[in-house]
């Protein structure tokens, strides 16, 4: 009753391949004993076969080949698209991972409810026929009982009746049979019927093991899986077998029981449970990014609208709608805006009071200074008339009115700079030709001094967009700086430029300074010395204004020093405006340092683009942090 | 004979002391302290000069800088507390010739002055020409197709320079050094507001000049 061996149906793969000699066509059958030149004619078709098929092979290997290759971008390409789109869209991280977890718990549910119908079908067609074999056997058994054994041919039609019946009525058949008889038997044999089987079956589709245990037991029905070849195909099916005593021998009969028409109800169940899993992955895919969409959308337009918000638009706004999280989110982000647009009108018109500001005190200031600066000129001119105690009260105010009125507009333009209304006012004009005006302007100056002002320049012209106002008062600056520290040593003027950029640095051999000094160089009101007495009247904001106009040329001023080889201090600019500086085309740090330099002549050397030292210029100004002091507009 | 000088500035001290250093150097200074009186006592006093300043109760100095070159070719030379761009430039387009920041060295002003009064030089009978302009030197006398355009002093200047010499060109220190008078190279905006203005009076296209032609990176010749 208890089945032994229970086998699940599985597809028959391990028939014996027939047609596997075609593929080796090398050594022909015929090809063996008959004529020396049959054999030669085979093998020279062989060999022509052999090369052909290597060919073709090369050929196929070379299309395959190539179609990856030329694949492989396209498909290298379209993963990394994915990737990227999995980093930046939420919506589609969101729809893709509601899929992939959908998909799987579909697969799940799918499979335990195929496995637990297949399973039922399974049981109810077992049962089924479990007590149909029953019911056969014994109508077998039965007939074979009653039956008259007289002569051979009465014996064969009276099996084969029997047999054919338990096929079933009709056109269908119910069920097959094989009908075996059990080897090794002692008794005597019925020898006139040994074996019998339904259509195309043969004792080979019952399993052995269903067989032993029908073999050893005594009248128990035992069952297995099997399957039996019906026309062309192998069908899935269920083999019921138990023992039929016919005249004193002993026979196997087994009941084969089709499995097909429940196998495709499986199938058709499977397909159906298959497409409704598609459907509904498809229509959950879908609703993710309905709803997704819904939520994202507004977080991107807050972005797009808080970029504007960036970017300068300030009356930039979301579209608020309704009452949810999302409008409280807009409504907020409107807020922000409103008291961020509020407090940068705000700056904007503090800015304008500033601006307005110096511009009056400027006005206010400068009238009567104007008329002080007068007065004390025309006492100054006439100071030989008076006494010695006036002549010398005349010097001092006149004096003093001149640095009173220069630390004014030094002022006045510093404020300026910070009130954000210095313009930059740039044309292309030649930087040479500029350079030998300030020559010419401090000449007097290098005179007072003792200094000799010289000038390195590799060519006749170099024309630069800028504002030749302000690079006059940084040149000028410079000069009159390097003169004042020089202790009447020379001072060289190097130019030098490359394609973006210009540069202009002016030496001194002077007292020098340390890298600290060179760093603090550019504050405002700065002095290397405090104890140093103020003799030059310099306002202190010279350096720090040349570096502002430096700014607004978006190029570098730069300082070096040592304590007694001098300084250096380097302008670069570039040579269109727009343009960034990549590096300098003149080495911040003289290559005269260390070579025992004193004073000289032609200590400065000018290097042009060509032979640009690669060092800490080329790798960026910073490079030689501590030393100088870089100054550079993003 | 003294050459009289309107000075028109609201700061009487500064006017006074203004006063002082121009009489020392032999002018006849006239004074006005309202913008609104400006042109009435300009137009009584008959000066050779007018010194201007652009901040002023009632008219704006620039507003009356317009009004006398409405009716007078007469060198206008502005005070300026504001070094700004933008009120220079102003200054200049509204007519002035040259302008002196403050505060200013009383030499400074006196020789801005002296350069605008200076009498044109060898002003020998002379004819020149630029493309389809044609300019009368001794004549004071620009015209094209016989038909006459008025040009300032300065203005005349500027294109007496640049025709003089066709074949050079002038960069815009020259051209303050030969025209302007200074000898140290100062604020090249002079140059370029004037040279506009010439433009908009002698080009038949302003923004395509044929007389006075820009030359990239270096200043300006005369056209042929």
């Amino acid at each position: 009753m208890v089945s032994a061996t229970k086998q699940v149906p599985e597809p028959a793969d391990g028939h014996p391949a027939p047609a596997q000699d075609s593929a080796a066509p090398a050594l022909a059958p015929e090809s063996a004993p008959p004529s020396s030149s049959a054999a030669q004619t085979a093998l020279f078709r062989a060999r022509i076969w052999g090369r052909r098929a290597r060919i073709v092979n090369a050929r196929v290997v070379r299309l395959v080949l190539t179609g990856a290759t030329r694949l492989l971008p396209a498909v290298r390409y379209l993963l990394r698209a994915l990737h990227r789109r999995w980093r930046r869209s939420l919506q589609f991280r969101t729809v893709l991972t509601t899929l992939m977890l959908a998909v799987g718990s579909f697969a799940v549910v799918g499979a335990y409810l195929s496995n637990q119908i297949a399973d039922n079908l399974f049981q109810e067609r077992l049962t089924q026929a479990e007590s149909e074999t029953r019911y056969n056997v014994k109508q077998v058994q039965d007939t074979f009982d009653g039956a008259q054994v007289t002569d051979q041919s009465s014996v064969i039609t009276l099996v084969y009746d029997t047999l054919n019946a338990v096929e079933g009525r009709g056109s269908v058949i119910q069920r097959r049979y094989v009908f075996e008889a059990m080897p090794e038997q002692t008794k005597p044999r019925n020898r006139w019927v040994e074996s019998r089987a339904s259509d195309q079956l043969t004792i080979s589709v019952i399993p052995t093991d269903l067989r032993k245990a029908v073999q050893d037991s005594g009248k128990d029905q035992f069952w297995a899986s099997t399957q039996f070849p019906v026309g062309t195909e192998d069908r899935p099916g269920i083999a019921v077998g138990n023992k039929v005593t016919f005249n004193g021998t002993v026979y196997e009969l087994y009941l084969i029981y089709d499995l097909n028409t429940a196998q495709k109800t499986l199938d058709e169940i499977q397909n159906v449970l298959l497409a409704g899993a598609a459907v509904l992955a498809l229509m959950i895919g879908a609703i993710a990014w309905y709803v997704t969409r819904n939520v994202v959308s507004p977080v991107s337009h807050a972005a797009v609208v808080s970029e504007k918000l960036a970017a300068g638009q300030l009356q930039e706004r979301m579209v608020v709608k309704g009452e949810d999280e999302v409008a409280r989110l807009g409504a907020s982000f409107n807020h922000m805006a409103a008291s961020l647009q509020e407090q940068i009108t705000q700056l904007a018109t503090l800015s304008q009071m500033q601006q307005r500001f110096v511009s009056d005190v400027s006005h206010e200031l400068r009238t009567p200074l104007t008329t002080v600066r007068m007065a004390a000129e025309v006492l100054y001119d006439a100071r030989d008339e008076f006494d010695p105690i006036n002549k010398r009260s005349a010097e001092l105010l006149y004096h003093q009115v001149e640095r009173f009125q220069s630390l004014l507009a030094d002022l006045l333009e510093i404020s300026r700079f910070d009130a954000g209304v210095a313009m930059l006012d740039a044309e292309p004009t030649d930087i040479v030709q500029l350079i030998g005006h300030v020559m010419e302007g401090v000449a007097p100056v290098a005179a007072e001094y003792g200094s000799d002002v010289t000038l390195n320049v590799p060519a006749g012209s170099i024309i630069v967009e800028m504002d030749d106002r302000r690079i006059d008062r940084i040149l000028r600056n410079l000069v009159l700086n390097a003169l004042e520290h020089g202790e009447g040593r020379p001072v060289n003027i190097s130019v030098a430029a490359n394609d973006t950029a210009v540069a202009v640095a002016v030496r001194d051999h002077g007292i020098g300074m340390t890298s600290a000094e060179a760093a603090r160089v550019f504050d405002r009101f700065w002095r290397a010395d405090p104890a140093r007495a103020r003799t030059t009247g310099g306002s202190g904001l010279g350096l720090s204004i040349a570096t502002e106009d430096t700014k607004l040329h978006n190029g570098w001023l730069q300082a070096w020093g040592k304590k007694g080889s001098g300084s250096n201090f380097c302008l670069t600019l570039p040579l269109r405006q727009g343009e960034t500086i990549t590096r300098s085309p003149l080495q911040l740090e003289p290559a005269d340092v260390g070579l025992g330099g004193g004073a000289g002549k032609q200590m400065m050397l000018l290097l042009d683009r060509d032979v640009a030292v690669p060092g800490p210029a080329a790798a960026g100004p910073n490079a030689t942090a501590g030393l100088d002091r870089t100054e550079e507009q993003p | 004979m003294k050459a009289r000088i309107l000075v028109v500035d609201d700061d009487e001290a500064l006017a006074e002391m203004i006063g002082i250093v121009l009489r020392n150097d032999g002018f006849d200074p006239v004074f006005c302290a309202d913008g609104g009186q400006a042109l009435e006592i300009f137009r009584s006093s008959k000066p050779d000069l007018v010194l201007l300043d652009l901040m002023l109760p009632g008219i704006d100095g620039i507003e009356v800088c317009r009004l006398i070159r409405s009716e007078s070719d007469v060198p206008i030379v502005m005070l300026t507390a504001k070094a700004d761009t933008s009120d220079v430039v102003r200054g200049l387009e509204s007519g002035a010739d040259d302008y002196v920041p403050k505060p200013f060295k009383p030499a400074e002003l006196v020789a801005r002055v002296r350069a605008r009064l200076r009498p044109g030089d060898q002003k020998a009978p002379e004819t020149l020409r630029i493309a389809d302009v044609t300019i009368d030197v001794a004549g004071h006398v620009v015209s094209r197709d016989s038909q006459r355009i008025s040009l300032t002093p300065l203005e005349f200047d500027l294109l007496v320079a640049l025709a003089r010499k066709p074949w050079q060109v002038f960069t815009r220190e020259l051209l303050l050094e030969q025209v302007w008078g200074y000898r140290h190279a100062a604020d090249t905006r002079l140059v370029n507001v004037h040279v506009q203005r010439l433009r908009s009076k002698i080009e038949r296209d302003p923004e395509a000049p044929e007389v006075v032609l820009t030359v990239r990176g270096v200043g300006y010749k005369a056209g042929s």
